[in-house]
Formats: C-alpha cells, structure tokens, sequence
C-alpha cells in the first residue's frame, strides 16, 4: 500500500504527461453478471488500453456488474463501472492507472503552495471541491506526522465532483479481546472541535471535513487509539480497542466510563477492579465490596458484619448480583473478606439511588457485578499471594477470537497455620474458606453471544470448640445475548443461587444436634432493548423466580439424646415482573428514563398456614386454626406497580442537577436479630402473616466537573420512607421456630441524608473523600402493647451512624512507590444496654433500656500501604507488584460488638469485643503473566 | 512458578503466624456501662382477683447493675378504683401494700390501679376487667420418664371452660413437703465444758419438718388452638431423685385466668429471662406492662395490673404410693458420718479431734451420730440429725396426714 502510494506521488510529481488523448475513442459493450475483473479484461481486449492496479483490490469488489454500452468514450465506460467502487482512474497513453481512494491530479490546485496566492476567495463546498485533497500536504504541519503514523485509512472514493464540506463516517468500537461493542467511548478529533462518543451498541457518528482527520479514541479503561482518516466522502469505519492490561494505574473509580454529570441516574457508585489495588485492605486482600463501603450511603454495621446498609436500608434490602445471579452471603469469614474473586471481577455497579426497572427484588440497592471474560487470544492469568489467602486465575481461549474460558480460585491456608500453633486453643479451632468461578463466553457471530458463570464459595468456622459453622453458595448464570436487527437487540437470561448453611454442634453432653438452612431460587428473565429513535431508546422485559426455602431443620447426632428432631415446614413462592422503560432525550439539556415495574408474588403450598383471631396480634396464643394448602396451591398473593423515574438536566457541559423517584417492593426478607448480621440469618419469604416490604425514595442530585474533569465534586440527598420493615418482637426468637411470624412485628422505617463526594482521579494524588449526615429510623406501633417498640415512636435503627467520613488517598512518589491512606470516622451503632435488675414474682429480671437508646463508641480506622511495582520491562515472564499494608494504624480499640453475660454472681456485665485492636500488618505479592 | 514466587510464599509464611495469632486472639474486655445508663423505674406487681380477702399489691425499684438486693417503694398511695365508684385503699405493711378491707373483684367491673408515689409521682393502670372465672378441676400426679428429665412425677393441672373464654392461663404453685432427718438419733451431744461433752436425750421436735416454697418461674399455658378450652398442662415435674417426695408431698395450684395483655406480658418477660440458645440470641428490649407514669411520660414503670379469676386447689402423695417398693430418694446432702479421736493434744497415728468436735457441736454445724464409748464419736452435717436447721418443726394448719 504505502509503495503504491509513493509510486502515485512520483507519478504526479514528475507531471509532463500527455493526458486523455485517446480516452475520447469510442466503444460498444456489454456486460452481464461479470466479475470486475473479467469487465476489466473485456475493456483492455476492446479498447487496446492497458490497465494496471492492484487485483487485490479488485478481488475486493464482489458486485457483479451488468450492463450494455454503445458508442461510449473510454472515460464515460469507466466513470459508470468503477461508480460504485472504491476505485478511480486516469487514462494516461492507452495506460488506464487505477487507484484506491485517490485521484489522480493532473494538475497542482492553484493554491497548493502556500506563497501562491489562491486564485479564488470562494468559501463553503465550492471551495472544497476545487481543493482537491492531498493527504500529505498535512506534512509541514506539527499536527501530523506521516513517519510517526504510517498507516493513512482511507473513507470513501476521492470525487471530483465532491459538494459536500463534512461526510458522515461511522462506525463500531469493539473490544479487541471480546469482540463486544464499548459504550460510552469518546471519539475526539485532533485539533478540531468535534467529538462524540458511542452509543450502547458501540456505535458511533461523527461529522468530518473532507480531508485528513486524526481521531483520538480515549478512554479510562483502554488504551488510547490515534486513527487518521482520509476523508473523501461518507463511510464507515470500524475500530478496535484493548482494555488497558496495564495493573499500574494509580487508582480510578469512574463512573460507567461516561462522566457523572452525563447520565440520568443519581447515587450510582461503579467500581473497577483494576482501580482499586492500592487501596490498603485487611490483610491485604482486594476487595470490591470493603471499597464500596467508602464511598457515602453503604455502609456496614460494624467490622465483621456481613451485610451492608445502603442509604438507611436493612442488610437485606440489598440484590447482590455475580453476573445476573443472587448471590445470597456476599462475604467470606463474616465479613472480612468478600466472596468476589478480585481478579476475575470486572466491575461493580452499586445502585444506590434510582434504580433501573429491570432490576427489582429488594428495596434498597442493587450490586451489579461482572465477571471478565477470559482472553480469547492467548493464556493468561493472574494471581496473589498473601498472608492469609491466595489467589489465581486464568483465562484460556478456547476458539481463537471467540470463544474462551476464565477461571479463578482462591483459598486460606489458616488451617494448616492454626494446626501447626502450640496454643491448645487454637490448634482445635478451624477457619477457612475457598471460592471458585468458571465463565465461559462464545461470541458465536455478530448477533448472537453466550456466556455462562458458575461460582461456588465455602466457609467454615468454629467459634466455640463445640460448634462448627459451616456455609455455602452456589449459582449458575447462563445469558444469550442476540441483536435482532438494527434496533432490536434482546438477552435472555437462567439464573440459579443456592444458599445453605449448617451448624455441627458436637458438645460433650448425648444432646450434639446438626443444623440447617436451604435456599434455592432460579429465574428466567427476557430483556429486550428498542432503540426508537434518536430520542427514544425503550427496554421492556419480563422475569419470573421460583424460591424453595427450607427454614430449618435439627436433628440429634447422638442415638440416645433426648432432643426430639425438629423440621421446620418448607416455603415456596414465585415471583414475576414486568418492565417497561423509556430513555427520553427531550433537548441536548434535559435526558428522563420513565420507568414501570409490576411485580407480582404468590407464596406457593404445601402449607400449613396459620390462621389467628381477627382483632387480635399475632402471637402463639391467638392460633385459632391451621389451614392446609396442597402442593403449588395459591396461598397469598401480593402485588404492585414500581415506578422508576430520573431526569438529567445540564446547567452547563461540566454542571449538571439530577432528580429520582423510585418505588421498590421485597418479597423475601431477612430474620437476622443479632446487631449484624451474620451466615445463620435465614431468609424467610411473604405469607398470609409476613406482608412484602415496599419503599419509596427521592433523590436528587448535583454533580460538577472541575479543572477538565480532574476534579469531581457531586452532592446528593434522599428520602426514604418504607413499609412493612422487619423487626422483631422484645424476647424474639427466632431460628427453628414454626410460628416465627408470631415474633416478628412489621413497622415504617424513614431515612434520609446528604452525601458529599469530592474526588480527584488523575494526578500524583489522587483519591476520594466522602462525608454523610443521615439518619435511619424506625417505627413499630402495632395496634397492641406486644407491637410497640419505645412506645410507638421512631427509633434509631441499629445501623443508624449519624457522621460517616471517609477519605482514600493515594500518592504516586514514580512510576513504582506509591502510597496510599484511607481513613475511616463513623458514629457508633445503637445497642440496647441491660440498664438495671428488677424483681418480679419472686424471681429476678435484668432490666433493658428502651430498644437502641444507647451507642456504642465511634469507629475510627486509618490504614496505610505502599504500592512497590516491579521494573516495567516488557519482556518479562511476569508483571509484579508488592504491596505492604498496616491495617488500624492507630491501634484503636473499635468494638466489634459489645454483649452481657452474668457471671457467678448472678451479676450481669458488659463485655467489649475487638478484633483487630492492634495495627495488623501484611504483605501480598501479586503478578500476572 | 518462578523462584521469585516461591520465595514469596516462604516468607509469607512467617508473616502469616504471626497475624493469625493477632487475629484470633481479638481482644474481649470489659465494658464499663453501669454509671452512665441507670434509669430507676417503679416495678409494680398488682394482681386482684375474684377472691375475697385483703388483696396485695407489691412496689419495689429497679436496681443499679452491680448493687445487691431491690429497694422497695414505701410510703406510697395506692388505690384501686371501679367504674362502679368503689375505691380500694391499700396501706403499706413491710414493704407490701395490703387492701385496708377484703374485697373482690367482681365481673362486668372495670377496674384500674393508682399509685401516687412519696416524691409524687403518679401511675396509673389502664382499665382491667375481671376474665371468666373457671375452676379447677383437678390436679393429677403420675409417675413419668421425661424425655429431657428423666423419670418422675408430673403433677398436671386440668380444668374445663365451657364458654370457652378463659384461654390463657398462669399458674402458681406453693409445695409443702415432710422431711424428716434421717440421722436422727434418740440421743443428742451436749458441750458441758471447754474439754467436755455429755450425751442427753434428743427432743423430738427436730426430726419431723415442713418446708414450703413458692414457685417463682412463670408458668403459663393457652388453649386456643384447641377445640375445647381445656387445659390438661404440666405445673410441676419432680424428679424421683429429688428428696422433697421421699414421704409426704402437697402442692397447692393457683390458677389465675389471664386476658391476652397481661398473658403476652408474662411470656415477653419469660422469654428475655430465658437463656439465649447456641444459635440466637434473644432480642432484647425494654418490656412494656400496662402502667403509665401520667405525671412524666418520661418516667418507666414495669409491670402489668391484673384483674384476674382466681381458683386453687391442693393435693396430698405420699412416695410410697406412687413408687411402691422403691428406694427412697437420696437425702439431699450427704449424711455420711465423720469421725472424730475424742481426745486433746498429740496423738500418733490418728490426730485427735477433740477441739473440733466441740468446736462444731457448738457452732450447730453437726449433729450426733453415734460414738464408740468415749475415744471416737461420730457426727452427721447439722441438716442430716435435725431438720429445724433448715426448715420448720410446726406442721402448716392445711396439713392431712
């Protein structure tokens, strides 16, 4: 290519040729359904001219071409069978030349160079088309070099006769790995004032002079791409990007790629894993789901809870998704690590704020999270070692280009520590865990793409000599991607999620017993995507979920005990939803998303449901009968419209206001009153006596873009009121019971807050600091005394922190040190204290405060860690990097949990527990290759 | 994997130990919260019932955390009032408010409680009315292998409502039972001198003893899943080891119909108490009963003012009915005999033993066994030869022999 091109410039150069004098001999012809090639051969046979081209470019031209010419000029035949293709010619003495784009000049234009004077002041299209268009006439000037990018990339046929002064070229930004089209990606051209970026399809439009354009393809996550185009008329032209597979970035938390103040929805945190290694962590782990906790609004209980708290919400008011599928204990070791493999995560989106329709379930937020795919092209993988756990994963192609598989794994080698100790204590104790996930992807063709993930994770622990707890879970995801046009694109989707634990009790009187839980659910789900127009981009979709619950079961391990075996009755329910929802751009300004969700709930037999007397709480003594329910008979249905709205609005580019309405409903709820909550919480699901939870929140938001979008400053507040929240009755217990309904009471909860972010993502400083003021609330004021909690009014929920600071900061010092610091300051949780001893019936009672009136002490953590890099030689077997971390620098004493327990004498006493109350230090080496 | 990688897990390995020691031995101390969070409250325990006598009513305080022993609420006015227009005056008598006249509660009145308290605060009950009264049928003892406690007597209450009203119930109990010392001895052992003792006989009056004592567990039972409100239910479980059956046994059963406030009440109060299994624990919270202090809402008052039909009944067993031929269950101490060397001063190679018999006998710890003429006597533990050291000697005025 670049010979040929030299080949034409010399040719045009040395300009002393005789032109066109034969091209007005006239000839007869007629062609039918010929190859291009073979008209060629037809013409060099009847009209004595030699042709000479490329056949590659010939062969590149599949059209047949038909027709019949009589008495026509050599020009004339040529114009009409080289029309449609990319070719143009020139007749030089019985030599037709052919070229690819380019034309030929016979002739330097008039103000080729620069001292000449232009011969015409003519502006607009006129001038354009008689400016021919040289591409190197760029090369005096500093924006293009043509040593520097060798590769010119032709758009359209070069065209005399051209009017137009800018051509539509579009086309599709594809990851180079996966093959799949990148949103959101921004197309800037160099030194000119036009860009764009690219719609969910990957699609993109640009408006480009005739001429040399350089587009520059930027993107948080890939690599830069510099593409010159030489535009000679409309065209398209397709673009291929690699994610950046460079691990040493300083710290990026973007949002969606897209910039904040750009998109409809508010209260949306996406994390990329990539971004989050320097952030310091327990035991140096990466953790996707310990950094969402420092962003405002998700919060955890306490350290070690498992569960989080978003904007004011219940631990399990929280859709916890592993590519589509729930994903029931997101948390290994209660809480200190999470069960998502860092390495083979790609990101997670946390709605905390509007939610999209098609996600729906739970009341307060929604954790998307995405596994990568594995590399198609080549074997490649990643790993870490540390203190307590390590980790591999790798990703294997399959079909070259197309199809590949990504594993990864992770365990804790504790045991072998713990047996090896001297300490007798610890020798017995047992602590451990292992995760693994398999996705596999196929991007069959164009239109159609299939991956599937299966993940499995298991925890054991024994806090007590005499028990151990044992916890799993298990889901499978299966999604088939397929476009079916244009405009019609849709994804149907199998999920399923298993969650189970068990607890051994193995003590030494005859009544050891074994326990467990179950949960099941699977779910089919349609999504479809209509792209209307330009204005309107419409989702709809339809899901449906089966659950089957077994709450509970205990049965003695010992022959002879005296434990009668316990099973709690089985549940099962299936819910449904539909959804609808409109993307609606009305102005360059103003972007709204309306947003309808029904859903649908039906608790399923066999049941025996409980039937108590009207006007009366519901409690073990006002049973008044059981109903029996057959095997999938309708026992109670629920049901209700979830309406979803945001809207964008731009002051200006970089400061934008945003506003939400969301309606949520739950259907399955939580039954958890320990203060955290913990792997033997159960999930129990809506009945004829447990209604479905339901929240409404607004938000809004305003979002500003500083100094070119280094800095980004964004303040959100909400309110939430909720319906139906759980909470339990004084004396509530709660496993193992048949008739939990009768300990549970239903009340109102009301949260709302403002959350400040500022954050800066480029620079040798980089980072974050989030401040949140707000307040979680709750009210439980049932008809009868048994229903109140203080008194009917609103209380403080347990995971109600006032004042939540955090700040992660990073400092680059090179290429390879780098430190990084995230401090934590939070009001501690309320608790309910035993506040005094009373005396009743001649037996004594401990007398408990009004239900969470006190708080346990503020939480305050500063961790720091250095990021080492391995040298940055290309070739080398591996890429590496060290990082050293000290976890609770200060050394603060942070309760994990306080409890009571009556010694002896019959005294009751406070007991606080830590458990990291000393710096923890660790060291991990991670590398990929 | 390369060497680099290997290096790495080796000296992570000593990183690891000395972490997980960190880790596991997380610090519990203890967490000071007595001073800050004591709230005094008025504790109220007031049930009248259908019965006619001088009802009482119980005032005490809630104590701080580390103190001993409950204050109790004197000086206090106490009232129970009826829509009717009756008041009931209550008039405190060591520590306990007893109604100045019997009276009783009677159907289709509503009653409510008053207590004006010495620093003038006010309390006051929300409105009661007596449940259906319902009498006891009868109280049945059998000899039963218990799962959980093995075998025993089970003393079950029955009772029958045919309006099918009473529904909740709670029970009492008070048992009285015959010990009698099974080291008696006809002959007692007297100090007469600093190194001198003297046999005399015994009195009667410390071999034969009644004990009684009151159940403090709540005990309570519904019947509303049932077709028929008819409580067949367990108010005691003794096993055949416990000494307080060995001869004669009485229990008298209070039953006091409750309505669903007060019977939820209870069970709130029963479950916080109970222990928190292995799985859960219990949530824990403040219990609401059914008085309010009106002159400070501020201002906690535990306990619940129940007006409630009453019925009781009593039975008599004797072991040996219920468990013909069986051993009598063991004593409840050990009665094995000490040896005391009646001598003072130095003796080889058994030690004597004089000083601590005399020493013993007169601090009532022991009491006389036998003896081999004056060079060894034997003695019991003081409960095992004289049962006055633990219980008393009159027999109640309800006692059948």
């Amino acid at each position: 290519m670049k010979k040929i091109i030299l080949a034409l410039i010399l040719l045009l150069l040395s300009s002393h040729f005789t032109f066109a004098q034969d091209s007005k001999e006239k000839i007869s012809i007629e062609f039918k359904n010929a190859t291009l090639l073979s008209v060629i051969k037809d013409i060099e046979t009847k009209s004595s001219h030699k042709f000479y081209f490329d056949p590659t470019w010939i062969n590149a031209h599949k059209n047949l071409i038909s027709g019949n010419y009589s008495n026509i000029t050599l020009d004339e035949l040529l114009d009409k069978v080289l029309n449609k293709t990319d070719l143009n010619f020139i007749i030089l003495n019985k030599k037709v030349v052919l070229t690819l784009n380019s034309t030929i000049h016979t002739d330097l234009p008039a103000n080729y160079f620069a001292d000449a004077p232009p011969e015409t002041q003519n502006n607009g299209s006129q001038n354009s088309s008689e400016n021919p268009v040289f591409y190197q006439q760029y090369d005096s000037l500093n924006s293009y070099s043509v040593t520097k990018k060798a590769s010119v990339i032709f758009i359209g046929k070069e065209n005399k006769e051209a009017v137009k002064k800018n051509y539509t070229v579009s086309g599709y930004i594809k990851n180079e790995e996966t093959g799949k089209p990148e949103a959101n990606i921004f197309i800037k051209v160099k030194n000119k004032n036009i860009s764009t970026s690219t719609d969910p399809d990957g699609l993109y439009t640009l408006q480009l002079p005739r001429g040399i354009n350089v587009i520059e393809i930027k993107s948080l996550s890939h690599k830069d791409v510099t593409k010159t185009l030489m535009v000679y008329d409309d065209g398209s032209f397709d673009v291929n990007i690699n994610e950046k597979s460079n691990q040493l970035d300083e710290v990026v938390i973007k949002k969606k790629g897209q910039r904040t103040t750009e998109t409809v929805i508010s209260g949306l945190v996406s994390i990329d894993i990539e971004g989050i290694k320097n952030i310091p962590l327990i035991l140096g782990e990466r953790d996707i789901l310990k950094v969402a906790t420092t962003f405002p609004g998700i919060k955890t209980t306490g350290e070690g809870s498992a569960g989080f708290n978003v904007r004011g919400g219940k631990e399990d008011q929280n859709l916890i998704l592993l590519d589509n599928a729930v994903l029931y204990n997101p948390q290994h070791f209660l809480g200190f690590f999470s069960a998502i493999n860092p390495y083979t995560a790609k990101k997670a989106d946390i709605y905390k704020g509007s939610i999209p329709a098609d996600f729906g379930g739970r009341l307060s937020s929604v954790f998307d999270i995405t596994t990568k795919n594995g590399n198609p092209e080549k074997f490649s993988g990643e790993g870490a070692v540390g203190p307590v756990t390590s980790n591999l994963s790798f990703g294997l192609p399959i079909q070259k280009g197309k199809s590949s598989v990504l594993f990864g794994a992770r365990a804790t080698y504790s045991d072998w520590i713990l047996k090896s100790l001297d300490d007798e204590n610890l020798k017995n104790s047992e602590a451990g865990f292992y995760d693994g996930i398999l996705k596999y992807n196929n991007a069959i063709n164009k239109n159609n793409n299939l991956e599937a993930t299966l993940y499995y994770s298991h925890d054991r622990f024994s806090i007590s000599s005499d028990s151990l707890y044992k916890y799993s879970n298990r889901l499978a995801s299966v999604k088939w991607d397929h476009t079916f046009n244009e405009k019609n694109k849709g994804a149907l989707i199998f999920t399923n999620s298993e969650y189970k634990f068990n607890i051994d009790y193995d003590s030494d009187d005859i009544n050891s017993f074994d326990f467990g839980y179950k949960i099941d659910e699977s779910q089919l789900q349609l999504k479809m995507n209509y792209l209307l127009n330009k204005k309107h981009t419409i989702s709809y979709g339809i899901a449906s979920k089966l659950y089957n619950i077994s709450p509970g079961y205990q049965h003695p391990t010992n022959p002879e005990a005296t434990l009668v075996a316990t099973d709690i009755a089985k549940e099962k329910a299936l819910e449904s939803a539909l959804y609808l929802s409109d993307s609606y751009k009305l102005s360059d300004k103003l972007l709204i998303d309306l947003g309808l969700r029904y859903s649908y709930f039906a608790s399923l037999g066999e049941a025996n449901v409980n039937i108590y007397e009207d006007g009366l709480p519901l409690n073990d003594a006002t049973i008044i009968d059981t109903k029996q329910y057959k095997n999938n008979e309708v026992v109670k249905t629920y049901g209700g419209i979830e309406p979803r709205l945001a809207a964008r609005y731009f002051f200006a580019e970089d400061f934008s206001i945003k506003a939400g309405y969301d309606m949520t409903r739950q259907y399955i709820h939580l039954l958890s009153n320990n203060v955290t909550q913990s792997p033997t919480d159960t999930w129990k699901l809506s009945d004829t006596n447990v209604r479905p939870q339901s929240a409404q929140q607004i938000s809004l938001g305003l979002y500003k873009n500083l100094n070119d979008d280094e800095y980004e400053i964004s303040l959100e507040g909400y309110y939430k009121k909720s319906k139906n929240i759980l909470d339990y009755k004084v004396g509530a217990q709660l496993l193992l019971n048949e008739n939990v309904e009768t300990e549970l009471l239903q009340g109102e909860g009301k949260a709302y807050g403002i959350e400040l972010l500022l954050k800066k993502q480029i620079g040798k400083l980089n980072g974050w600091i989030g401040y949140t003021y707000s307040r979680s609330l709750i009210k439980l004021n049932g008809e009868f005394s048994e229903e109140k909690v203080n008194e009917g009014k609103y209380f403080a929920s347990n995971f109600d922190k006032p004042h939540d600071l955090s700040a992660v900061l990073n400092y680059k010092f090179t290429k390879r040190y780098s430190l990084s610091t995230n401090f934590l300051y939070q009001t501690g949780r309320p608790i309910t204290f035993p506040i005094g001893t009373y005396n009743y019936g001649g037996a004594e009672y401990t007398l408990y405060s009004d239900r969470n009136k006190y708080r346990i002490p503020d939480y305050v953590r500063l961790d720091i860690g250095i990021n080492i890099e391995g040298n940055h030689k290309i070739k080398k077997l591996a890429h590496s990097f060290w990082n050293i971390s000290v976890y609770n620098v200060l050394g603060r004493n942070n309760p994990y949990s306080i409890f009571f327990v009556t010694d002896q004498s019959g005294k009751i006493k406070g007991q606080k527990t830590s458990i990291f109350s000393i710096p923890v230090p660790s060291i991990t080496y991670n590398f990929k290759f | 994997m390369d060497s680099k990688i290997m290096k790495t897990l080796i000296l992570n390995k000593i990183t690891l130990l000395l972490l997980l020691v960190f880790m596991l031995n997380s610090c519990t101390e203890t967490y000071v919260l007595q001073s800050n969070t004591y709230e005094e409250a008025l504790v109220v325990e007031a049930t009248i019932t259908n019965e006619l006598k001088k009802h009482e009513i119980k005032l005490s305080k809630t104590a701080r955390l580390e103190d001993d022993g409950i204050a109790i609420e004197i000086g206090a006015s106490v009232v129970v009032k009826s829509n009717a227009g009756e008041i009931f005056s209550f008039e405190e008598k060591d520590g306990i408010y007893i109604a100045e006249s019997a009276f009783r509660a009677e159907p289709n009145k509503i009653y409510s409680l008053e207590i004006k308290t010495k620093d003038g605060k006010v309390y006051q009950s929300n409105e009661q009315t007596l449940t259906t009264p319902n009498e006891i049928e009868s109280i049945v003892p059998t000899v039963v292998t218990d799962s959980k406690e093995g075998r025993g007597v089970q003393i079950k209450v029955n009772s029958y409502d045919p309006t099918n009203t009473s529904k909740y119930y709670r029970y009492e109990y008070d048992e009285t039972y015959k010990i009698i010392a099974p080291k008696w001895r006809g002959e007692k052992l007297v100090v007469t001198g600093p190194q001198s003792v003297a046999l005399e006989p015994n009195s009667t009056d410390t071999r034969i003893c009644y004990a009684t004592k009151t159940s403090n567990e709540i005990l309570l039972t519904n019947t509303t899943n049932l077709q028929e409100d008819r409580v067949n239910y367990q108010v005691r479980f003794i096993s055949d080891q416990n000494y307080i059956i060995t001869h004669r046994y009485s229990i008298l059963v209070k039953q006091y119909v409750q309505n669903l406030e007060s019977y939820t009440f209870r069970k709130t109060m029963k479950e916080i108490s109970s222990s928190a299994s292995v799985l859960s624990p219990k949530q824990p919270g403040f219990l609401d009963g059914n008085i309010k202090c009106i002159s400070n809402s501020s201002e906690k008052a535990i306990g619940f003012f129940e007006v409630s039909s009453f019925s009781s009944k009593r039975i008599f067993f004797n072991y040996k009915d219920l468990f013909p031929g069986e051993p009598i269950p063991p004593y409840y101490t050990d009665c094995t005999d000490e040896e005391y060397k009646y001598c003072f001063g130095f003796s080889m190679p058994i030690p004597c033993r004089g000083k601590a018999l005399i020493d013993n006998i007169s601090a009532n710890t022991v009491t006389y066994s036998y003896n081999i003429e004056s060079s060894y006597y034997y003695t019991v533990p003081v409960e095992c030869g004289d049962c006055t050291s633990f219980s008393s000697n009159i027999k109640p005025s309800f006692w059948i022999d």
